[in-house]
């Protein structure tokens, strides 16, 4: 899929999850956290042989803007930026590449408690896009490569999401927010490639789980 | 009338005499250098460089004077007592402390003092008594200065005026005032003494001309340490220079190490083959420049006059740790003393005859320089090519300037053109093959530079001409300078050479022969053994008390193994004991000693088992069996002794032959080898081997025979045989390529030069005629000295003779034996020290050898294209070469280990020949149907026909990156690095592509030669480049600057490049095309 047809698909389904609670905002909120980034790996393997690929645990940060309704319901827009070198493991050997990616997508939230509670837990699911982009000095070998091939290259992947947490009142205005995510993508093929004749198993998707701590502000009470 | 005549005059000549005494500064046309004259005779110098002014003792007119830094005029003069003898200048440049000599002879009495100026209150002087003549002052960074006089160290504080004996030392010889005319005041005190940068430190000497007292004081703790030295000749200059750190002393012809042990003995003549020092006290300086690692010095040889300062007085640029010269350059006038650097290290003041010479050594790109592109010219004529060959050689001056030079040669056949001109110029060599034809072995010639204006005295060109017939084997590889040893490496697939000119032990590889590193040893290295466990490489020096030592498996330098007085000749090692043969200063015999790895020093055995040490020959060499069982001592005046390993002594020692040298070898199997003389175990000769093909130059036992190399002279064809040890007769002997290294000595005994020398001076009414007599190692002198008295008419003439006889210690001669042949382990080659540097033959030389074979011809870089003309091809097939040599002479040579190759009758350049594969040059002349044949000593090939294209791109298959290999040579600028999987293209990437096959380029190249650099050979044929379809611009295309047949494309990668992991690069020139699938990414 070419890089132009997955952003308008990306963009269409963000669209889509985006409309419904905009009509019933009622106060808005916006923040930020810090926290790690944790990828499973995955298996690519072929006649070269077998090799775990993954993103390499490292810090994450993120921004939203939360748009929280009367009720149980909110959703919010979110930009995360996660560090993490392209990393390949086996046949004893092991081969890292510097990378970032950076995501984009929008998450429903659904409190259990009301508004107005000063320990709101909450869940949330959404979607999104995430680019991966390979930073490393390449060079002319690299171990593993002929498994697979860490490279200066950029991936947009879909991306679906799901979280929970627990926002924590600290002032008027100000809440503590303690959350867990899972980003789930297809494997970026651009950036960590499998040589000819090699495939990546299973599905194919990464995870990305995230627990982060931040801080919100409120813009309106309830 | 005639006064105002007169006036003008009189003006003119004070200026013209001005000019002479004080400004003779201008420096000669071709010379280093800035004379100052001071109408006095300096004997010491100290440098003021927060004044500007350098300050000089005046010995004879009894001042200090003042020179000024910035204009060199002597400013201003301090008058003080009579004999200012030695100077020094406080580290806080307070003081100024001089030394007078005042050791007079009776009835004058003895004034000897010390004056101490204060610099900084105008000039005011204290003086203080000594008891002793001093012989020198010198400042430590305590800014106390110690006083050295001829039984006392001395340390005299300004700051208090008291003075404190550290120690007390043995008389050591002066000469009383007054002294003979045109003696020179290092010639009284006899004595020099200097201080190191740092301060710490203050070295010195003194004594009569041949004995005396070292001597070392550390500043910090007011110590002194003092040792006895004794040579021969007179260890002049009186000159001592310190290293800034005192880590080196110079003085006289030596340098020495913080303990007093000699690194290296200077060579008096640096334009010529080594000559000792003449040892004059007043001629001569040397200064080391710390911050360079280079010394400066002139160090008069043998046979300087003593008068009239005929000599050219070179000063050499030499490495400060052995010695090897970097250039000489022509002085104004003889230097006569100390010589000190500034802190810059940029400008050297160095007391000369007229006073002090200023030497620029920061800016020496200011003086006029001709320097040679290469040290070496060879030109290989054989049986494919007899065409009139031509070279280039670029003069140049290395500052840039605008230098005239005249290059030439006396040997006939030997051309240069243009003969003169200014620098920069090319010169072109030619060499007429057919002058040469009916020489079969290396003709060495010279072209020498010269010029008017240069300062400097540039080597000649060594011009090696050889024309090699079918039936001569081997190849040899051009190594400038002078070879001496080779010894295998029996466990690491390598063999060493030691090339003595440049003190360096040489490393090549044993499977394609090329040099693979350069180890630097002790100055004038003249023989090397590998110690028994194989681990460590002991290289004896014949001018240096150093052995040097190298670790093997690291190719690395180890301290080295030092002595107090011997010198290596020759050195091999046992299975228990390491020996030298050995010249001892200390004693002038030559004997053996044993080298202790441990403590790493070297001395002499107190016997030879049952028989006196110190009685061998004056050039005795030493091998060890393989199995370091024995150790073999060959001695130049016939004597033969052995050691054995077992018994840890000397079990034979005999004398059958009046005389030895050449070829020397040992066996395990209880033979041994010297000269042409076959030696049972007991050194008792067996038999002889044949020399009717010449003089023997080296022997290697191999199984139950052994290899031998001779030649009658060093420009004939030399010989390799086998021989067999039970009859003494010569198998299958085969004509080398040139000449294996010969002994200089050639059989004759090393003896003195003999001469007779009278010289007249003449003194008032008084006439002294000295004869001296050089008969073999005894001189003799007789002195004759007439005084004519006369009154009225009568005139009477009284004469008495006084004679002297001593023995002269002579240098060690040239090595009369010779170790040139080393067959190497893995038995795939022979090497031979040879005229040139070394010829590698193949281990089977004398096998006869089927014709060549060719099967295929294709492009060198994917071994699949075709070939085009000037591109780089492989040949393959059979015979086509009896042994594996790659070579890096440019031009490329058109024969190669005995095989040549031509294209239509035209020779073909050369790069690597195996008995499979040979690497060449496709001519440029050669496109179409063209004819290739192989010839070597096996006979010419069948025709191979083939069709050259006028363009057949090949991108080398060459690129190695990790464990993967025939990657295509493709860079990406980005990163310098292939493009490969991992290091995809990108769009607006640049490109390099090295290939070959891009056919006829503008201008055209000659072939064998590397493409220019300006202007650019582009290739007439424009290359198109796309990938995945888009086109790639192309910024350039045509042959690489500096290589020989290679092409290269620099394209730039479009944007809308498409991306894959396997996109197509076409390639396209003319009428072909190459495609490679290279992965492109965003």
């Amino acid at each position: 899929m070419k890089l132009a047809s997955k952003l308008a698909v990306c963009a269409a389904a963000f669209a889509a999850s985006v409309a419904a609670p905009m009509a019933m905002a009622q106060s808005w909120e916006f923040g930020g956290g810090v926290g790690g980034g944790f990828y499973t790996s995955q298996d690519v393997s072929g006649s070269a042989g077998s090799a775990a690929a993954k993103l390499a645990t490292n810090i994450a940060g993120s921004a939203w803007l939360t748009n929280n309704g009367a009720g149980h319901w909110g959703g919010e827009l979110r930009y995360d930026y996660q560090l993490g070198d392209l990393q390949l493991n086996g046949a004893g050997t092991s081969a890292s590449f510097a990378a970032y990616s950076q995501a984009f997508h929008y998450d429903a939230l659904w409190y259990p408690m009301r508004s107005g509670s000063r320990i709101r837990p909450f869940v949330s699911a959404g979607a999104g896009v995430k680019i991966f982009k390979g930073t490393g000095a390449q060079v002319a070998y690299q171990p593993l490569n002929q498994i697979a091939l860490l490279t200066q290259a950029q991936d947009l992947t879909p991306m679906a999401s799901v979280g929970a947490g627990v926002k924590i009142q600290l002032a008027s205005r100000v809440s503590l927010r303690i959350e867990l995510h899972d980003y789930l993508t297809p494997f970026p093929k651009q950036v960590i490639t499998p040589n000819a004749g090699e495939k990546v198993s299973g599905l194919g998707w990464l995870q990305d789980f995230v627990p982060m701590v931040g801080v919100s502000y409120t813009s309106a009470g309830r | 009338m005639s006064r105002k005549l007169w006036f003008p005059a009189q003006r003119w000549a004070i200026a013209l005499i001005g000019a002479v005494l004080m400004a003779r500064a201008a420096p000669g046309a071709n010379t280093f250098g800035q004379v100052v004259t001071i109408g006095g005779e300096a004997i010491d110098i100290a440098l003021d460089e927060s004044r500007g002014v350098l300050y000089i003792a005046n010995f004879t007119a009894n001042r200090i004077d003042v020179m000024s830094l910035a204009n060199y005029a002597i400013q201003t003069s301090i008058n003080v007592a009579a004999q200012p003898s030695s100077i020094s200048l406080s580290p806080d440049n307070h003081w100024l402390l001089v030394a007078h000599y005042g050791d007079t002879t009776p009835p004058a009495t003895q004034s000897n003092l010390l004056t101490l100026i204060d610099l900084t209150a105008a000039n005011s002087k204290q003086t203080f008594a000594l008891g002793n003549p001093p012989l020198g002052v010198a400042f430590g960074i305590d800014d106390k200065a110690l006083v050295v006089t001829t039984t006392q160290f001395i340390l005299f504080d300004p700051a208090l005026g008291t003075t404190q004996i550290l120690q007390t030392v043995a008389q050591v010889a002066t000469n009383a005032i007054p002294q003979p005319p045109a003696t020179f005041p290092l010639g009284f005190t006899e004595a020099g003494v200097a201080t190191s940068k740092d301060g710490l430190t203050v070295a010195g000497f003194g004594g009569s001309t041949t004995a005396g007292l070292l001597f070392k004081y550390a500043v910090a703790d007011h110590t002194i340490t003092a040792s006895s030295w004794g040579a021969t000749p007179p260890l002049g200059p009186r000159a001592v220079s310190v290293a800034d750190d005192g880590s080196q002393f110079s003085l006289g012809w030596w340098t020495l190490d913080p303990n007093f042990y000699i690194q290296s003995i200077f060579n008096g003549n640096p334009v010529g083959l080594y000559t000792p020092a003449v040892g004059y006290l007043n001629i001569g300086s040397s200064i080391i420049d710390s911050s360079r690692g280079l010394i400066y010095a002139q160090i008069p040889p043998t046979g300087t006059p003593t008068t009239g300062n005929t000599n050219t007085p070179i000063l050499q640029i030499l490495d400060a740790d052995n010695l090897t010269s970097h250039d000489n350059l022509m002085l104004p006038e003889n230097l006569a003393g100390k010589s000190v650097i500034t802190n810059d290290h940029n400008t050297v003041y160095a007391i000369s005859d007229s006073g002090v010479t200023v030497l620029p050594v920061g800016n020496l790109n200011g003086t006029p320089r001709l320097k040679m592109s290469a040290s070496d010219l060879v030109f290989r004529g054989n049986f494919c090519n007899r065409s009139v060959a031509t070279q280039t050689l670029t003069i140049t001056d290395p500052g840039g300037n605008s230098t005239p030079f005249t290059i030439g040669s006396s040997t006939a056949g030997l051309t240069v053109s243009p003969s003169s001109g200014v620098t920069p110029a090319i010169i072109t060599v030619t060499v007429n093959p057919n002058t040469f034809a009916s020489q079969k072995g290396t003709v060495t010639a010279a072209l020498t530079l010269s010029s008017t204006v240069a300062a400097n005295l540039p080597p000649a060109v060594r011009v090696l001409i050889n024309s090699q017939d079918v039936s001569q084997r081997g190849n040899f590889t051009d190594i400038p300078g002078r070879v001496v040893d080779i010894l295998p490496d029996p466990t690491r697939n390598v063999y060493y050479i030691l090339r003595q000119d440049a003190n360096q032990l040489l490393v090549f590889n044993s499977i394609n022969n090329v040099q693979t590193a350069t180890l630097r040893t002790c100055t004038t290295p003249t023989s090397m053994a590998i110690t028994f466990d194989q681990q460590y490489m002991l290289v004896g020096c014949k001018n240096s008390h150093y052995i040097s030592m190298f670790d093997l498996d690291l190719l690395q330098a180890l301290p080295p193994i030092v002595s107090n007085s011997d010198y290596v000749i020759s050195i091999a090692a046992s299975s228990n004991a390491i020996l030298a043969s050995t010249f001892s200063a200390a004693d002038g015999t030559y004997g053996i000693d044993q080298i202790d790895l441990v403590n790493r020093v070297f001395s002499r055995l107190p016997t030879l088992g049952v028989w006196q040490n110190g009685m061998l020959a004056t050039d005795s060499a030493l091998a060890a069996t393989s199995n370091g069982a024995q150790i073999l001592v060959a001695g130049a005046d016939g004597s033969v002794l052995i050691y054995d390993a077992n018994a840890g002594t000397f079990t034979i020692s005999r004398h059958d032959f009046t005389s030895l040298a050449g070829s020397f070898a040992a066996s395990s199997f209880g033979q041994f080898i010297v000269g042409n003389h076959l030696l049972n175990a007991s050194g008792v000769r067996q038999l002889d081997l044949p020399t009717t093909t010449g003089n023997p130059s080296g022997f290697a036992f191999v199984d139950a025979g052994g290899y031998y190399t001779t030649a009658p002279g060093s420009a004939s064809p030399g010989v390799i045989q086998t021989v067999d040890l039970t009859t003494g007769n010569s198998v299958q002997p085969t004509s080398m390529v040139e000449a294996p290294v010969l002994s200089p000595t050639a059989f004759q005994p090393a003896t003195a030069t003999n001469s007779t020398t009278t010289t007249t001076t003449t003194t008032g009414n008084t006439t002294a005629t000295t004869t001296t007599v050089i008969n073999g190692t005894n001189i003799s002198t007789s002195t004759v000295t007439c005084t004519n008295t006369a009154s009225g008419s009568t005139s009477t003439t009284l004469c008495t003779n006084t004679s002297s006889s001593s023995t002269v210690t002579l240098p060690p001669p040239p090595n009369a034996f010779t170790r040139s042949l080393a067959p190497l382990p893995a038995r795939n080659s022979i090497i031979s020290l040879t005229t040139s540097g070394f010829t590698v033959l193949p281990w089977t030389y004398a096998a006869s050898v089927a014709p060549p074979q060719v099967a295929a011809v294709v492009s060198a870089a994917d071994g699949v294209s075709p070939a085009a003309p000037g591109g780089l091809i492989s040949i393959y097939g059979n015979q086509l070469s009896a042994t594996n040599l790659a070579t890096s002479e440019i031009p490329l040579p058109t024969a190669l280990a005995n095989s040549c190759l031509t294209v239509n009758g035209e020779p073909m350049p050369l790069i690597f020949v195996s008995p499979n594969q040979v690497n060449a040059q496709m001519p440029s002349q050669a496109v179409g149907d063209v004819t290739l044949n192989v010839h070597t000593p096996g006979g010419i090939s069948d025709n191979f026909n083939l069709v050259v294209q006028p363009t057949a791109p090949a991108v080398f298959l060459s690129g190695v990156a990790g464990p993967q290999t025939n990657i295509p040579t493709i860079i990406r600028a980005a990163n310098n690095q292939l493009v490969t999987d991992s290091n995809p293209i990108h769009p607006n990437d640049t490109l390099i592509i090295y290939l070959t096959g891009c056919g006829v380029t503008n201008p055209v190249v000659a072939d064998g030669l590397p493409a220019p650099s300006s202007p650019l050979a582009n290739a007439v044929a424009f290359p198109q480049l796309s990938i995945g379809g888009a086109n790639l611009p192309v910024l350039f295309g045509g042959l690489t600057p500096g290589e020989v047949g290679l092409c290269q494309i620099n394209a730039q990668v479009p944007a809308n490049a498409p991306q894959g992991l396997s996109m197509p690069l076409s390639i396209t020139q003319g009428a072909m095309t190459q495609t490679l699938n290279l992965r492109v990414v965003n």
